[in-house]
């Protein structure tokens, strides 16, 4: 663990970005009380160092109200890593998270209509060779969900066709 | 959910919109000039869609912070059971807990999924025994200790 602790400077920096990340480092720097060339700083090292992702969040009213789903995962141990890389992989697929405990996999996803949870579910993660379980259900209301926390995964690239305008930062070591 | 007369029509979202979303995904803080000149148009229609499509509240671009910026080293996903209590009852009872980052109604074995983040081990039997254990109509907790967050890739929330 050699990253560095964040001071009371990153927190604010962290909280402006997270309410609107198009803010400029000058108005950023007029707020906080430092200057433009310490913002352009921290917010470089918050971003080399996986603490921060500056990202667009869309409204699921815009998507066609994706239904979210979650799938646990009972799995044959010494195969739970592979399963959970492969899983990954899959559509639809946002977050997978090897636990302890009444899983060994969590996987979460955000999916069009039912028959693509059952696609998924049953005809791509049930046949996988170690898997022994798999229990789905259904989010039929979010009450809090914070967007704004997050796992800065660097080692994942996203299938994002979008033409990049900057080199992504640099990647680092997972391992914390 | 859909019917709020604020929210722009997903039709309306034409190819330029979602090309500036789509960089805007990988890229939150790409300047205006920057997108336009991906774009091949002006930076002022880059900026007019943007705050455009931001006063929709068709999407928001904001930092995401990673759980060890907020200095949260354990996270439990818990599945609740509930009982003698609408699970939509207990659901806001959980919502408010500072320590949950998730609080879903969902259908299958259990009635309630939380995501729950603490700054360590430590931190679990005040939650537990204080918070959780005050809150009445909870049957069974059945939680999973997050060992290893392969992918996490959210870009979707409510927006208010």
């Amino acid at each position: 663990m050699s990253r560095y602790q964040l001071d009371q400077l990153d927190h604010h920096i962290i909280e402006v970005l997270g309410k609107d990340a198009r803010v400029s480092n000058r108005k950023i720097a007029a707020k906080l009380g430092v200057t433009e060339g310490t913002i352009r700083g921290r917010i470089k090292r918050l971003q080399e160092e996986n603490y921060i992702r500056f990202t667009a969040i869309s409204n699921p009213s815009h998507l066609g109200n994706p239904r979210l789903v979650l799938v646990g995962i009972l799995a044959v141990q010494g195969q739970v890593r592979k399963l959970a890389d492969r899983i990954a992989e899959m559509p639809g697929i946002r977050a997978v998270i090897v636990t302890l405990g009444r899983f060994d996999i969590l996987a979460v996803g955000l999916f069009d209509d039912l028959e693509s949870v059952l696609d998924v579910a049953n005809n791509s993660i049930l046949p996988l060779p170690g898997v022994r379980h798999v229990e789905t259900s259904i989010v039929v209301k979010t009450l809090k969900y914070n967007s704004r926390i997050a796992k800065i995964v660097p080692s994942l690239p996203h299938d994002d066709s979008a033409p990049r305008v900057k080199p992504a930062p640099a990647k680092k070591k997972r391992g914390d | 959910m859909a019917t709020d007369s604020t929210m722009l029509d997903p039709s309306k979202f034409d190819d330029i919109d979602r090309k500036i979303l789509s960089i805007l995904k990988s890229d939150g803080r790409a300047t205006n000039q920057e997108i336009a000149r991906a774009l091949k148009i002006a930076a002022a229609t880059v900026s007019a869609r943007i705050r455009r499509m931001e006063e929709a509240k068709a999407i928001r671009v904001v930092a995401a912070a990673d759980f060890s910026a907020f200095g949260f080293n354990v996270l439990l996903s818990i599945g609740v059971e509930v009982q003698n209590r609408p699970a939509e009852a207990v659901a806001e009872d959980l919502a408010a807990l500072s320590e949950v980052f998730g609080c879903h109604l969902v259908t299958g074995a259990k009635d309630i999924d939380l995501l729950v983040a603490l700054h360590d081990f430590s931190d679990l039997s005040d939650f537990l025994l204080n918070k959780i254990g005050k809150i009445h109509g909870i049957r069974s907790l059945s939680p999973a200790i997050a060992v290893d967050i392969v992918k996490y890739d959210f870009d979707v929330s409510v927006l208010k």
